[in-house]
């Protein structure tokens, strides 16, 4: 099939705003009056609220409002952003806006709405809260002990998340080899550029709300408003600004409640804006996980069962740790075909911080187990590496199993075929590689990921396209663009379908609002492609539809003889015959009863076709410091048709950054006696800086997928699943020695090699 | 309490009293109305306040207002030279796809200028440690570092 925008390098439709520095963020936004807040936090892990004095605090002047547990709501919410079908796991809300039961450092008690930040800082050092210490637990292990204090009644595992299929005695029984392992990955930092979050909002005098956050979902993040603050829906309006940036960071709410709360006790428009600091010691990180792991395979390498067990950190409130816990089991069985599973994961509660959203939702920590794991039974049974991937993967009429619905197509095995050829992985591979202090290896790994969240979520994206008098159109849609460019994707599905050119689709990436957007779960789970190509697909077919039986009136000919390409709707069979868009529309909306054109669509898209990757890593291990040097990286995936190509790479590339931290330098470090995160700068977390990254190549591997609208699958998270195990594998080939606590530190290293 | 200032932002002079404890970030943001440089982090560690000047590039977050009497800071509104037009970086950022989110543009832009105006034809080597000090969480660089090569092809 030849397409005419899709499949086009077309530059983003905000690229130039961006650039020029005119695009404004949430940090951007002013309005007259406007008052800035701070939070005043818990400096405990775990206490009591005896008493809070705002007193003298009130007194400061420039202070406009404080907010104390006091002033808000009773209704408690999770700030997860989730769809209400969240069946599977509880949707607990244990969350208030404002505490008097601190659950963490960093547990908000009070905020203040002032002339200046410094005043509302200033104002918060001067109310006095006195607390009454409880006992308090950091990592998961101890909180799960017997004598542990009690997080809640019911005890501290707050969800327990078994998934069996198949009997996996029977297939143990069976197996020609059990590889049994430990592995445990680390809590991490989404590290968006731009500080996660931020918020403006204002109340009108009729009591109407408008909120303007950073969110990765606003009709989810308007819900959940509505129910912090106990009010009716119709009653927000949200917008979402330009973002700096989401990777899960931004899967639900921040801290919009407060922010409205201080604006309706102010009467002004109120922004809060977390530092850098805050950004990091209190915004959700990825959730570290302890896994066990034993898989079963018959002689010729083929898997029988996996036993899996997985207990995660999920720190002080529920959030989005049950779905954690129930999805990595999933992530790791939906790899391969494997006959019988026994997974149980567990969620469980600390007084920490709470663990979130991250690119990947669990599969980068399912990753890390099965991968390394397939990687030392390949060893173990003398198969090759890339051939005990491809005889256990899904084929194209296969049930998928983390969906229950087909694979639709799988371009794993070229995926691995082509990364392969571009590591030279058959020339390299099993040479000895680098000198003997600086052995150089490589290793691989694969994965599957999703195109949305269906069946576990609803899905509904909306879609809505007008035409205008001049032929010109607007394309409406309450996708979340946080610079992954999904507008830029979407609106060329729109020209497509619409048969205009590219630029005559107006759309926006910034100002997206509630008011004024059909329903849309937000962007998550790599769903926009699929699923808001779904809607615009239909929504201009609809509109375009309607606009040639227009031009068939005008042209005297039948709507099935017509077609339209950039802009000119022409008939098939004599395109010399033809109407510009604009002479159509400019028909429509001015003959005697005219109307406008427009098409619209809300609805779930038919499929989920999951998307497949092989990551290839060659790394240079220094024996005398213990340091992995990552010197070559190529990621190939299967990303179905490619809307366009730039920003389809664009988001491998990211991906593979995100991926080679996890595995070397990034690691949020919590201190267990005071409850705080001690590398709360980015001087102190590590992500990789230029001259930190190798060379990545990133290939497009276009398998059509058979239910999207133009064959597309999703690309926004695979590109870090699979990172960490290829270099761990690529580390064991260099030194044969693998690290399975990640991150893999130097010091690790050296430990590993002197037990060698 | 407040300080005279002088000093040159885009090729236009002001004078102006400033807070002597505001960096220059802030005044730009906040007393400039110049909301195009970006605060990542406030205390240097992400490059997304980096202004040029005096043709260094430099985070604006980390210097004071006040020690920028008498000098001349472009920043990133600043680079194009005029309004409704883009300048040569800008455009190799949009048309390579160097841009995701944007919030690191700026200031990964303005080190690109720095670059330029050290190295006429600046090696990859060059380019990475010219932008080792803006952070981007989005595009692992790729694009970024052939943006700039690009450019540095076209010289
Ligand atoms: S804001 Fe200046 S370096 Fe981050
Ligand atoms: S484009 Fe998002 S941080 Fe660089």
């Amino acid at each position: 099939m030849s397409f005419s925008v899709v499949g086009k390098d077309i530059k983003k439709v905000d690229g130039i705003a961006k650039a020029k520095g005119v695009a404004r963020y949430i940090g951007d936004i002013e309005f007259p009056g406007m008052l800035y807040a701070k939070i005043l936090r818990s400096p405990h892990p775990h206490a009591k609220v005896l008493s809070v004095d705002i007193s003298e605090a009130e007194k400061l002047d420039g202070v406009h409002a404080i907010v104390t547990p006091e002033h808000q709501p009773k209704t408690r919410y999770n700030m997860a952003g989730f769809p209400p079908n969240a069946e599977e796991f509880p949707l607990i809300e244990d969350q208030l806006i404002l505490t008097d039961h601190p659950m963490y450092v960093g547990d908000p008690i009070c905020a203040v709405a002032a002339d200046t930040e410094e005043i509302a800082e200033n104002a918060c050092k001067l109310i006095k809260v006195e607390y009454e210490i409880l006992p308090h637990v950091i990592f998961a292990e101890d909180a799960m002990k017997e004598d542990a204090p009690k997080l809640r009644e019911e005890g501290n595992v707050m969800f327990e998340a078994p998934i069996k299929f198949g009997d996996i005695d029977a297939a143990f029984a069976e197996s020609a080899l059990i590889v049994k392992e430990s592995y445990s990955t680390q809590k991490v930092y989404q590290a968006t550029i731009e500080p996660t979050s931020g918020c403006v909002a204002m109340w009108d005098d009729s009591g109407k709300l408008t909120v303007y956050s950073p969110t990765q979902m606003p009709h989810l993040a308007r819900k959940i408003i509505g129910t912090a603050l106990d009010m009716r829906l119709g009653d927000i309006r949200l917008i979402k600004p330009h973002v700096g940036g989401g990777f899960g960071a931004r899967l639900g709410l921040v801290i919009e409640p407060l922010t409205a709360l201080l604006a309706k006790h102010a009467g002004r428009p109120v922004k809060l804006i977390y530092t850098r600091e805050e950004a990091m010691a209190f915004s959700e990180h990825r959730h570290p996980c302890k896994m066990d792991m034993e898989l079963g395979f018959t002689k010729e390498g083929r898997i029988t069962g996996m036993r899996f067990t997985n207990i995660v950190e999920g720190g002080a409130y529920a959030t989005h740790t049950p779905s954690i816990a129930g999805i990595v089991g999933p992530w790791a069985f939906g790899m391969y075909k494997m006959q019988a599973v026994d997974y149980l994961g567990k969620a469980v509660l600390t007084n920490s911080m709470y663990n979130g959203a991250y690119r990947g939702y669990g599969n980068p920590q399912a990753s890390w187990a099965i991968e390394n794991t397939m990687d030392i039974a390949a060893e173990k049974l003398g198969i090759d590496d890339l051939e005990i991937r491809k005889i256990n993967g899904f084929g194209d009429d296969d049930i998928w199993p983390w969906s229950q619905l087909p694979v639709e197509s799988s371009g794993l095995n070229e995926c691995i075929d082509k990364g392969a050829e571009s590591i030279g992985w058959h020339e390299k591979r099993g040479k000895k590689l680098g000198t003997s202090t600086k052995p150089r290896g490589i290793g691989m790994a694969v994965s599957c990921h999703v195109s949305g969240a269906k069946p576990g979520l609803l899905e509904i994206s909306g879609a809505y396209v007008k035409i205008n008098e001049d032929g010109t159109a607007n394309l409406i849609i309450g996708n979340a663009d946080i610079g992954q460019g999904s507008t830029t994707a979407l609106a060329q599905i729109c020209a497509e379908e619409l048969g205009v050119k590219f630029e005559d689709i107006i759309v926006e990436t910034d100002a997206v609002d509630t008011n004024y957007t059909l329903f849309d779960i937000g962007s998550h789970a790599s769903r926009q492609m699929n699923s808001g190509g779904n809607v615009v697909a239909k929504a201009a077919r609809e509109a375009k539809g309607k606009m040639l039986e227009e031009a068939a009136v005008m042209l005297d000919v039948k709507a099935g003889d017509l077609d339209a390409k950039d802009g000119i709707i022409f008939v098939k069979d004599n395109p010399t015959k033809s109407l510009t868009y604009g002479e159509v529309s400019f028909e429509a909306h001015f003959k005697p009863e005219g109307t406008q054109i427009f098409g619209t669509s809300s609805e779930n898209p038919e499929g989920n076709p999951p998307v497949y990757a092989a990551q290839f890593a060659e790394v240079e291990v220094d024996t005398e410091t213990g340091v992995v040097s990552v010197i070559k990286f190529v990621a190939a995936h299967d990303t179905g048709v490619v809307i366009n190509p730039l920003n389809t790479t664009g988001q491998i590339d990211g991906g593979a950054h995100h991926g080679i931290g996890f595995a070397l330098t990034e690691e949020s470090v919590v201190n267990p006696e005071t409850g705080l995160l001690e590398n709360r700068d980015l001087a102190n977390y590590k992500i990789l800086t230029a001259m930190d990254m190798p060379e990545v190549v990133s290939i497009a591997v276009e398998t059509p997928a058979k239910t999207s609208s133009h064959g597309q699958k999703s690309v926004g998270e695979s590109g870090l699943i699979a990172t960490a195990p290829a270099i761990s594998n690529a580390v064991y080939n260099a030194i044969g020695v693998r690290i399975t606590d990640l991150p893999i530190t130097p010091d690790k290293v050296l430990a590993a090699l002197a037990k060698k | 309490m407040m300080k005279k200032l002088n000093f040159v932002v885009n090729n236009r002079k002001y004078s102006i009293e400033v807070d002597p404890r505001k960096t220059l970030l802030d005044v730009l943001r906040e007393d400039l109305k110049l909301t195009g440089t970006k605060k990542g982090c406030g205390s240097g560690e992400c490059g997304a306040c980096t202004v040029v000047i005096d043709g260094q590039n430099v985070n604006s977050c980390m210097v004071f207002a006040l020690d920028m009497e008498g000098k001349e800071v472009i920043t990133i509104e600043g680079l194009a030279p005029k309004s409704g037009e883009i300048h040569p970086i800008q455009q190799a950022f949009v048309d390579h796809g160097a841009i995701q989110c944007g919030f690191c543009s700026p200031g990964m832009i303005m080190s690109t200028s720095a670059i330029l105006e050290k190295h006429e034809k600046p090696t990859e080597e060059q380019i990475r440690e010219g932008i080792s000090g803006n952070l981007c969480r989005c595009t692992g660089y790729v694009k970024i570092v052939d943006a700039i090569q690009s450019l540095a092809e076209n010289k």
